[in-house]
Formats: structure tokens, sequence, C-alpha cells
């Protein structure tokens, strides 16, 4: 993909848990501040593309937002749901289809963790009737076994978890705001061994909407457009590992994160060296620890060092989830992935304040993964 | 039908469940909930199942102990296979 695509405008709506506001009300929000940031009104989109896994149709945005007869499509697609959008919205404006598109990312989930059924996961009813139906097991696993073959330590795990605290009281936007120490981390209780309660995102609710466009339309009275590089989509192959998986293959471990990030790499002709920000799926500190690697920004083991020496703190060599990522933001499914790439806008336009990467970033890359094994990344340049 | 698993294996990965889950889907003990492990077994021919492990101690596990997979009506169990 060349750089042909431009992020006109990015807005979210505030992250969280609230009594009074609905998924859609998000959705409006996000969408009415990337209209803004955009500087072009609601007339000048001729598609759009969203969705969210629990808080109903994106399309039906219409209603408060004007019925000026655009195609809509709705998008279902676990965490993946934003990243789809995006690579619809862009393939809408390589395609001719529209010059200017919306793609945008709600949710609003209830307490506690998520309570998928069995059956439409096409798991037989005992998965669920024995208590395997949890997805925070497969967290724990995962990073269990990782921790014993490259000596990762519970400690850099409550590290990650600090750092996305801290980084979540400088951005006005997330949920948690209040720093709490590694020690207080791995106090905190065990959820799903060696995971502990503060090392886990909560579901939450927020939105995020980008507006793009053709690089060739951009330049209104809005913000300077950041360029989309790539946006690329993957789903699992054999022989990898993922949520509610009766059973793995035997062999090495293939990962979909590492496809979707190749992948995109590859596709914007740039590497993982030339990253300045990034911000990569962290349901949980163990989660953000193995993407790292594999998304390609470093070997396997090498997090222990990395993260103890502060390379992905705001100031170090790779600055990750400089928001707080869904640690300190939540994890509204459908949001979450539109909500990374906001972030990158903000730094790459120097607009990130108490949280600005230093030294004037110009490239930022975005992941996200979710069950049934799907990842979605984008390359993003200013 | 599956062909029947080979028996014994070593812990690949494993965690345990210190909460209780949601129900439905999830039916507890009649005794109620207590927190219990489960993990993947590593068979003789590299694939990895998922079971729930009969551990007495859940401070005992450890990844590489054997254990015997066990069908039932439902979920794989896996049982520490005691050496002599």
């Amino acid at each position: 993909m060349t750089a042909d695509v431009v992020i006109a405008g990015a807005g979210l709506s505030p992250f969280g848990r609230t009594d009074h506001l609905t998924g859609r009300q998000h959705a409006l929000h996000a969408v009415h501040a990337a209209l803004a940031d955009a500087g072009l009104p609601w007339s000048r989109v001729g598609a759009a593309f969203g969705g969210s896994d629990a808080a109903g149709l994106a399309d039906t945005l219409v209603t408060e937002l004007g019925l000026t007869g655009l195609p809509f499509v709705n998008v279902k697609n676990g965490c993946a749901t934003g990243g789809s959008a995006l690579v619809s919205a862009v393939n809408a404006i390589r395609a001719g289809m529209a010059e200017v598109v919306l793609a945008v990312g709600f949710d609003k989930h209830p307490r506690g963790a998520f309570d998928p059924r069995p059956a439409d996961w096409g798991l037989d009813e005992a998965y669920g009737r024995d208590g395997l139906m949890v997805t925070t097991q497969f967290f724990g696993m995962k990073i269990q076994r990782y921790m014993h073959e490259y000596g990762i330590s519970a400690r850099t795990l409550a590290l990650v978890a600090e750092k996305a605290y801290r980084n979540g009281s400088r951005n006005p936007n997330a949920w948690r705001r209040t720093p709490i120490s590694a020690a207080e981390i791995l106090d905190s209780g065990l959820v799903n061994d060696p995971l502990t309660r503060y090392m886990f995102c909560s579901p939450g609710e927020g939105a995020a909407a980008l507006v793009l466009c053709a690089a060739s339309v951009a330049g209104g009275s809005g913000a300077a457009p950041v360029a989309l590089r790539s946006a690329v989509v993957r789903s699992r192959r054999a022989g990898s590992f993922e949520v509610f998986s009766p059973r793995i293959d035997g062999g090495a471990l293939t990962s979909v994160s590492r496809d979707a990030a190749g992948a995109a790499f590859e596709a914007a002709g740039l590497g993982p060296a030339d990253v300045d920000v990034c911000q990569l799926q962290d349901t949980e500190s163990g989660a953000e620890v193995m993407h790292m690697a594999e998304c390609g920004f470093c070997a396997d083991g090498e997090q222990e060092k990395l993260i103890a020496d502060g390379a992905t703190e705001i100031g170090g060599a790779l600055p990750v989830n400089t928001d707080g990522g869904c640690i300190a933001n939540g994890e509204p499914i459908g949001a979450s992935g539109l909500r990374q790439v906001y972030e990158v806008v903000q730094q790459l336009r120097g607009r990130a304040g108490e949280r600005q990467v230093p030294g004037a970033p110009r490239v930022g890359f975005t992941h996200v993964y979710g069950a049934p094994g799907v990842s979605a990344c984008t390359v993003l340049s200013r | 039908m599956p062909a029947p698993l080979p028996a014994v294996g070593e812990l690949w990965t494993w965690t345990v469940q210190r909460f209780a889950p949601k129900s439905p889907p999830y039916v507890p003990p009649p005794a109620g909930f207590r927190p219990f492990a489960l993990g993947y077994v590593e068979l003789p021919d590299g694939v990895r199942v998922a079971a729930v492990l009969d551990v007495e101690d859940l401070t005992s596990i450890r990844i590489g102990m054997p254990l015997r997979v066990e069908a039932t009506g439902g979920v794989p169990h896996a049982v520490p296979v005691r050496l002599s």
C-alpha cells in the first residue's frame, strides 16, 4: 500500500464506565470530534464502516449524524472490529468508492469478565459448564509458558502495568488515572496465575473515530494529516495458541500477530527499527511483553532487560502504549484498535500533551489481538 | 469419533482459575466454587490438550510434571502420575 490515504481527523469519547451514556452516544461523541478535527462536515463523508461487539449497530448512527444516503457498513470482528473498519475504509478510498470515509468503533460492556457461550464458538457445552470459557485463563497460560521458556519475571509483568497506570495518569481521557506501584500490582491478588488483578484491563466503554481521505483531498481547515502507510487484518494459521483452544498442534507456535505485523511493515516499506512510538495489545501485562517480540521489536526474552532499563517508557528508545493502553483505558472491544490509531496520530502531530514522546516522532505502529485468533496492525507516518 | 489419546504426557503450561466463572454457562460443584487448576498437557506426538488438572496442592504444579489425561463426559481431566 502506498501512502495515498491519510487520516484527516481523529476523535475519542471519554473512556471508562458511566451510568448515563450508551455505546451509541459514545460513538456520536467520537465521530463529531473526528469531523471537527478534520475540519469537514458530515455531508462530505461518502462512505462509512464501523461497529461494536456488544453495543449496537453503527449504521443506526445516521439518525443523529444526518440522513445523507451514504453507504454505511456494519463491522463485527471482535477485537479487530476497528482494524477491519479501517481496512475497509482504506480500500473504499483506493477503489474510488468515496473521497472521504469514516471508520468508527465503540462499545459498552457490563462489569466483570466476558462470558461467551460455547456454542457460539463451536465448542462442546462442557467447556462452559466446567469453567473453561474464561478468556483470562488463556492469557495466564500463554504468559506462564513464555516466562518458563524465556526467563521473564513476575516483576517485569508488574513493571508493565505500573507504566500503564503512570501513562494513564498523564492522559486526560484515560479511565485509570491513579499511578499504582509495582509492589502493589504484584500484591493485588492472583486472578489467573501468574497474573494479578491490577495486571489486567477491565471491560469498559468508549468510542474512537477516524476520518480518512485521499491525500489529494486533505489540507482543508483541519489539523495536519497523518499518512496511513498500511493497515492489515489477519486471522490465525494452523499451529497457533488462542483463546478457547481445546488443543494446540505440535511443533513451534505460529502467531497471527507476527503475521499481521510482518504484512503491515512489508506493505508500508518500513520495519520495526523505523518505529518511534507504538501501541500494542495489552489485555494484561504479559500480552504487551509477548507482543513486543511477536510484532518484531525485539527477540524473545530481551523484554526482561528492555523493560527494566525503561526502553518502553515515554522517554525510552521504544515507547509502548503511551496513552496507558487497555490497562489504563479499559477494553471496549470495538473501540480499542482505533483508540490506538488516535494516540499515534496525536503523537505524530506533537499534540499528546504531558505524554508526548520527545524528539518529534515520525513513524508509529498499532497492534490489536483477540479471540478467536485475529490481529490488526497499522503503520503511520508524518 | 476422534482417535483415543495417548494417555501420559507432560504439563506444557497451566493456570489457576481463582474466581468463580459467570453462571451460566458455569455450573459450580455441589459444594460450591473452589479455585481449580487447568492447563495443556503435551502428549508424546506433540499435540497439547486442554484439561482440568486434578491436583490436591495448587502450589505443587510445575511445567514438565507428568500427567495422565483421562477422557470424561466433558472436558478432559489430567491426573499427576506418581513415578515409582
